[in-house]
């Protein structure tokens, strides 16, 4: 069910230092730190931005698209991914990121 | 730099709040499919700003040009490129060559506001230089284009500039008999096709580097080769006025697409990339060099001295939601604003003048 595996992600992000429990994505020097990533089905990813500068995290990849908008210098937001299939995510402003999340 | 927008006890409620739109899938401006949770702020440890050599070690100059493997470089290549370059056969009108809008007298460009097409009509946009294309991420204003061999071909065909179906520049460049080795030559094996033709004129920008400046005289460690307000501009060029957040590095850009609050219409990036707020109104950030050359500037020629532009970024451009985060006034005084313009002044190489070659009959 849905409601309540979201749940379990919003209680586990709301206690600090809840990030040791997902994979962590970084951006600092405006570059992914990893190029590709496999995770399961229902997993979640946690895009940091430890960067100097915002960036704006995103992918049009049918099933599982999302958009970050602008992502402050500090700022960290979870993505889950409910769809199997390869996951092109991207900074829509600067053109070097990229970087492949494989969804099994 | 920013520090986190709240205290503990708004960042939890923030927390649910942004958790609450994430269970109906409207987080951020997701379009719902991966679901996006809930955003921390935690702001991740700043280095102390960076020393002065620190910075300077990011503006050295590369050593080679880079080529693709899927186009290396050759001089046959390079002397092909060179003539299809300048010859004003490739458009229909006979009268138009790529210098045309890209000429090494005017850094590449071509010194106008927008660009002239077909018919002497006006385009929408400021001709971009080429200096230093070879290291470019993505092409156009508005980043349409992955790589050279794409973009050569765009304004030959586009009928607001060349207007030249490609089929007929193939069968114009098929009657002059002197295109025949030239192409034999370059591409031995290959029959003459837009893909060679595209491959060649890449292959010759990809040449046209800018050479030496005092800047990099002074990065080497020549003291002497810049002034006092030049080094001044280059320290505020790095840390109060911002500017290498989106013009780092030797180059002076990571050829981020980012909205600068200019008063146009133009949506640039935003076509591409609809629903994405921060692309509305972004145009791809050009590198600076040879930029006193390059005048007048950004993506609709609306700013004609560098002074203008450094009053653009100290005032902040237009508010609104499309600008980037980082655009902001900076309080800058007059000497600061000198300062900057002086170091911008530094990056102006001895260009050696370009032959024109002699054209194939």
């Amino acid at each position: 069910m849905r409601l309540p595996s979201l749940t379990i992600v919003v209680f586990m992000g709301l206690s600090v230092g809840a990030l040791a429990a997902n994979l962590t994505i970084t951006q600092k020097g405006r570059a992914f730190s990893s190029e590709e990533v496999t995770i399961k089905k229902g997993e979640t990813l946690t895009f940091l931005n430890d960067d100097s500068v915002p960036h704006n995290i995103m992918s049009t990849s049918a099933g599982n698209e999302f958009n970050l908008g602008s992502q402050s210098p500090g700022s960290s937001t979870d993505v889950t991914f409910k769809e199997p299939g390869e996951v092109v995510v991207i900074c829509a402003i600067h053109p070097r990121m990229k970087m492949i999340v494989k969804v099994q | 730099m920013s520090n986190p927008r709240n205290g503990p006890s708004a960042l939890l409620g923030t927390a649910v709040a942004t958790a609450a739109l994430g269970l109906f899938g409207f987080a951020g401006t997701s379009l719902g499919s991966a679901i996006v949770g809930e955003t921390r702020y935690l702001g991740v440890e700043q280095k102390a700003a960076a020393s002065l050599d620190a910075m300077k070690a990011q503006y050295r100059r590369p050593t080679s040009i880079p080529f693709p493997k899927e186009n290396p470089y050759t001089p046959e290549k390079l002397s092909l490129g060179k003539k299809l370059y300048f010859d004003t056969r490739i458009s229909v009108s006979s009268a138009q060559s790529c210098a045309s809008c890209h000429s090494p007298a005017f850094g590449w460009a071509d010194g106008l506001p927008v660009g002239v097409g077909f018919g002497m009509a006006q385009l929408g946009r400021h001709s971009p230089t080429i200096v230093n294309a070879a290291w470019g991420a993505i092409f156009m204003w508005d980043g349409r284009l992955a790589n050279l061999e794409e973009q050569a071909l765009g304004p030959i065909q586009s009928p607001g500039e060349m207007n030249m179906p490609i089929d007929q520049l193939m069968a114009r460049l098929n009657t002059i008999p002197e295109y025949k080795p030239l192409f034999a030559t370059a591409f031995p094996g290959e029959p003459m096709s837009p893909k060679t033709l595209a491959k060649a004129i890449a292959t010759y920008e990809r040449t046209v580097v800018s050479q030496r400046a005092p800047f990099d005289d002074w990065i080497d460690g020549n003291e002497k080769a810049i002034s006092e307000e030049a080094k001044r501009g280059f320290a505020l060029f790095n840390t109060k006025a911002q500017c290498s957040s989106c013009h780092e590095g030797w180059n002076f850009t990571n050829d981020g697409f980012q909205d600068i609050g200019l008063p146009s219409d133009d949506v640039g990036r935003g076509k591409y990339a609809p629903g994405v707020v921060k692309m509305q109104h972004a145009f791809k950030t050009p590198g600076l060099r040879e930029i006193v050359h390059r005048s007048p500037y950004m993506h609709d020629g609306s700013l004609k001295t560098l002074e203008q532009v450094v009053d653009h970024y100290d005032q902040g451009g237009l508010n609104r939601p499309s600008r980037s985060d980082l655009m902001k006034p900076l309080g800058l005084t007059s000497q600061e604003k000198a300062d900057l313009v002086a170091f911008l002044k530094t990056l102006t190489s001895d260009l050696s003048p370009t032959a024109v070659p002699v054209m194939p009959r």
